[in-house]
């Protein structure tokens, strides 16, 4: 087949396939992370660090938020990988339980205590991106 | 509006699932191809055939990956565009594809079977690695914020 | 029936599934592998399953296509068996629950009956069909269920990453 015949017949066919996929994509709402979590959304968390799960993929910050009533809300917050952590300069070990944390992120939006973090501030003042992938600026908010 | 966000993100998965299923096709008449240049020496007659063949194949297979691809890509445009790693797989991707229709198509089809095994073996062994890299750093690019 | 939660907690709990689990590198690499396993071999059995169908390699006789392959084709399968159950162990009980995990499980049982009730009774003939651009029905039909099959494992497995039905 030559290269004309190709391009005519297969090449854009298969461009125009991929600009009716990528027209059938909402503006903002691509990757997963626009599904679960609310850019629109921001949150900020203080509180003491429940639990914190060190895992693959993704790893998950359990924090003990106290608010204004005296209640203790319980958020879930969706952090990145083991992998992604070390290089930013963290360690499981780092993570205590009962130790004061900020967690900046996005809030989830079917499960309202749920956060994708963007940022975590330790209680020494050391502020990490914790971000996993997508979401807005695409870690522009690094 | 969160029923738009559902339908989206499911739109995401499946294009890039499809994707998967398009690359594997690929890579099937790719590495049917350079197996057999790897074990050269027996069965000659029927490699310009098969040759000849898989590149039919790969005509649908590679419109269809970019098909997939590409609606990725624009999904996170500024993401792709920032990361080293996809930049490395576009590379390999380029350096594959130039390399598969130079080297490989003249070492694949009638003139290989003039020139000595080892050519044709380290034929093979270079498309497969620039094809499985560009594979492989495909699936990477999740794993390098 | 007993439940297999406790064998799943089990499995979990394992030294070297932590070790994974908590892992910087070795998650990364064994899920790549998984992946690029799974398409390069899925890949030789698409070609193989093509040429079954008669819509590529028409000229070519089947066996001369399906013998070359076959241990690639186990190799890489068993590269994404072992891969595959390194990962499970990750999170056994979180993936036990998945139903795209149960999904591509069940398709991928499918897909193996469908190969070895191919081996077992038309391949047996092949000597008289392997020449002919048109192999006999159900030689057909077997190659164009194992394509839909591994195209649907390969999609319920990308799948499984999303937490739609948790």
């Amino acid at each position: 087949m030559t290269g004309g015949i190709v391009i005519k017949t297969k090449i854009i066919p298969a461009l125009l396939t991929a600009g009716v996929l990528c027209a059938g994509q909402s503006a903002l709402a691509h990757h997963p992370f626009a599904a679960e979590y609310d850019a629109e959304k921001p949150v900020t968390l203080t509180g003491t660090l429940s639990r914190m799960e060190w895992v693959n993929p993704h790893s998950w910050i359990y924090l003990d938020v106290k608010q204004p009533d005296g209640t203790v809300q319980k958020w879930t917050i969706e952090s990145s990988g083991p992998g992604a952590m070390s290089r930013r300069g963290l360690k499981k070990t780092d993570f205590v339980a009962g130790m004061s944390l900020v967690v900046k992120g996005y809030q989830g939006r079917q499960k309202p205590a749920i956060a994708n973090g963007r940022t975590l501030v330790l209680a020494d003042g050391r502020s990490f991106y914790i971000g996993t992938v997508g979401g807005p600026n695409d870690g522009a908010d690094k | 509006m969160s029923q738009a966000y559902r339908e989206s993100l499911w739109l995401f998965a499946v294009t890039q699932a499809l994707h998967l299923v398009a690359v594997s096709a690929f890579l099937g008449a790719i590495l049917i191809v350079d197996l057999r240049l790897l074990g050269r020496g027996s069965d000659r007659q029927s490699h310009v055939g098969i040759a000849r063949s898989a590149q039919r194949v790969l005509v649908w297979a590679g419109p269809a990956v970019l098909a997939t691809g590409i609606p990725q890509f624009t999904a996170n445009a500024l993401r792709y565009y920032a990361s080293p790693v996809f930049a490395f797989k576009m590379g390999l991707l380029a350096a594959a594809l130039v390399f598969t229709v130079t080297v490989r198509r003249r070492v694949a089809g009638g003139d290989g079977d003039r020139l000595p095994t080892w050519i044709s073996r380290a034929v093979g062994a270079v498309s497969i690695a620039l094809w499985m890299g560009v594979a492989i750093s495909g699936r990477w690019i999740g794993f390098s914020e | 029936m007993p439940s297999i939660l406790p064998a799943l907690e089990w499995l979990e709990a394992l030294a070297w599934a932590t070790a994974i689990r908590e892992s910087n590198w070795g998650y990364p690499i064994m899920e790549t592998a998984h992946v690029a396993s799974i398409v390069a071999f899925a890949g030789l059995v698409m070609v193989m399953d093509l040429r079954l169908v008669g819509l590529a390699f028409a000229q070519t006789p089947l066996t001369r296509i399906q013998r070359p392959l076959f241990p690639w084709q186990m190799a890489g399968f068993a590269l994404s068996g072992v891969t595959g159950l390194l990962l499970f162990v990750v999170d056994p009980l979180r993936y036990y629950g998945n139903v795209f995990f149960r999904v591509k499980l069940v398709l991928l049982a499918l897909a193996g009956f469908n190969a070895l009730g191919f081996h077992l009774t038309i391949f047996r003939t092949v000597g008289r069909w392997d020449e002919d651009p048109l192999a006999p029905k159900t030689a057909r039909l077997a190659g164009a269920v194992s394509l839909l099959f591994w195209a649907a494992i390969i999609v319920s497995g990308r799948l499984i990453a999303s937490n739609w039905f948790d």
